[in-house]
């Protein structure tokens, strides 16, 4: 047993490190299970489990990586100390989804305590405009009716009989799009 | 002081892969390896802003992430996932291999975990030509609406997230290959042993990790409805 030293001094009973060899037959279990998890996360998405669904997937999903964690990086038979450091990162993506997740529901309740949204469409429809979303930023809105203009035109689609199909499904695009915007750019326009 | 440590090392005295400042290569594959796990957790508190970014769209808007992720292809996210999880069998194996000092088994372990690497990124190619040519890009490169594909909402936000999670991913997957290409090399110049294998198993780690973030990336981005 070779020696261990702190500060030039001899430690009595210093800290070793021990390999655990897990046997072939372990890995095998492992990978086996793994694949019948994915499996299941597979067809379990073809069922229409409505709401429940995002939670089942993330449970199966938890049960994989904790196999992987567990087995293949031997976190179960490694030193505590790394699972300390794992366990501790976790905790604090928690800290981190969590308090992100408490604010977006109190901005959520402010924005109906306040009727943030009320006053949004109230100034949508005074004319002013606002930059959120592709669809309400002017030059956005812009730039993709030109483009579509530039890929056939929806707006005169008669002429286009060889790319109908390909012209309708846009058609609606651009059909939708232009009385927006022109509601809008006009009275922005006039403000300047 | 290092007088009195020469007679004290005993076998270790004699490893040449033992650094002058450890005084035995437990000791030294025990800092490595503490050193990897507190890397790890780096990276997974970089994803988890990521996740943290995909959770915040799905909850703002729902109907557009589920109609969006209609156009992620199921089968090739399933057989990445297949092959991801037998590249971290392989890969558990070689560690295996290295603690058996069997460098016929490291290389011939860690040759099927880069070939496992290689096939992903070649499914990976294969998805992102299909979104690039239907005009699936990330923000204002979005131009689906130009190839015929009418999306609800803001899908432009969600292909943004989606090329991020799934590039910095693969970004993971392209230097884990570089890494164990390394370590191939370092193999079949006889660097490894059941007493000197802490480079194997910290390459098997970040490997189990890049795994461990697809593990949720594919029910999430693919299939979860």
């Amino acid at each position: 047993m070779s020696k261990v030293y702190l500060n030039g001094q001899p430690v009595a009973h210093p800290h070793e490190l021990h390999e655990h060899v897990s046997p072939i037959s372990l890995y095998n279990k492992i990978i086996g299970l793994l694949f019948v998890l994915t499996a299941l996360t597979y067809a379990v998405s073809f069922a229409s489990l409505g709401p429940a669904s995002l939670m089942v997937a993330m449970l199966v999903a938890t049960v994989k990586a904790a196999l992987v964690v567990a087995y293949f990086m031997h976190l179960k038979y490694d030193e505590r100390y790394h699972l300390f450091v794992f366990l501790g990162t976790i905790i604090f993506v928690g800290i981190f989804f969590g308090f992100t997740m408490f604010d977006m529901d109190a901005r959520s309740r402010l924005n109906d305590e306040q009727e943030t949204f009320v006053r949004i469409k109230e100034m949508e429809n005074a004319g002013n405009g606002l930059k959120v979303g592709v669809d309400n930023v002017p030059e956005r809105a812009e730039a993709i009716r030109k483009e579509v203009a530039a890929h056939g035109g929806p707006q005169h689609g008669g002429g286009h009989d060889a790319a109908a199909g390909h012209g309708d499904a846009k058609a609606g695009h651009g059909g939708e799009q232009a009385p927006h915007t022109e509601n809008k750019d006009a009275p922005v326009g006039g403000k300047h | 002081m290092s007088n009195a440590h020469v007679h004290a090392h005993g076998d270790d005295e004699h490893n040449p892969h033992l650094a002058h400042h450890f005084d035995t290569m437990h000791q030294q594959a025990g800092a490595a390896k503490l050193g990897m796990w507190l890397f790890l957790a780096t990276e997974i508190l970089m994803f988890s802003g990521l996740f943290l970014a995909y959770f915040i769209t799905r909850m703002f808007y729902p109907e557009m992430v589920l109609e969006a992720h209609e156009y992620l292809s199921k089968t090739a996210g399933g057989i990445n996932t297949l092959v991801l999880l037998t590249s971290s069998y392989t890969m558990a194996l070689a560690v295996r291999s290295a603690q058996t000092s069997n460098t016929r088994g490291i290389q011939r372990y860690l040759l099927l975990t880069i070939l496992c690497g290689c096939i992903f990124m070649v499914v990976k190619y294969f998805e992102y030509s299909e979104k690039f040519a239907h005009g699936m890009l990330p923000g204002k490169y979005y131009s689906a609406h130009l190839h015929g594909y009418e999306v609800e909402g803001l899908p432009h936000i969600f292909f943004a997230v989606y090329f991020m999670m799934t590039g910095l991913h693969g970004f993971h997957v392209l230097i884990g290959l570089a890494i164990m290409i390394w370590i191939y090399i370092r193999a079949g110049r006889g660097d490894f042993s059941a007493t000197n294998y802490a480079a194997v198993e910290n390459t098997g780690l970040y490997w189990h990790l890049v795994d461990l973030v697809w593990i949720f990336l594919f029910p999430l981005l693919y299939l979860v409805k």
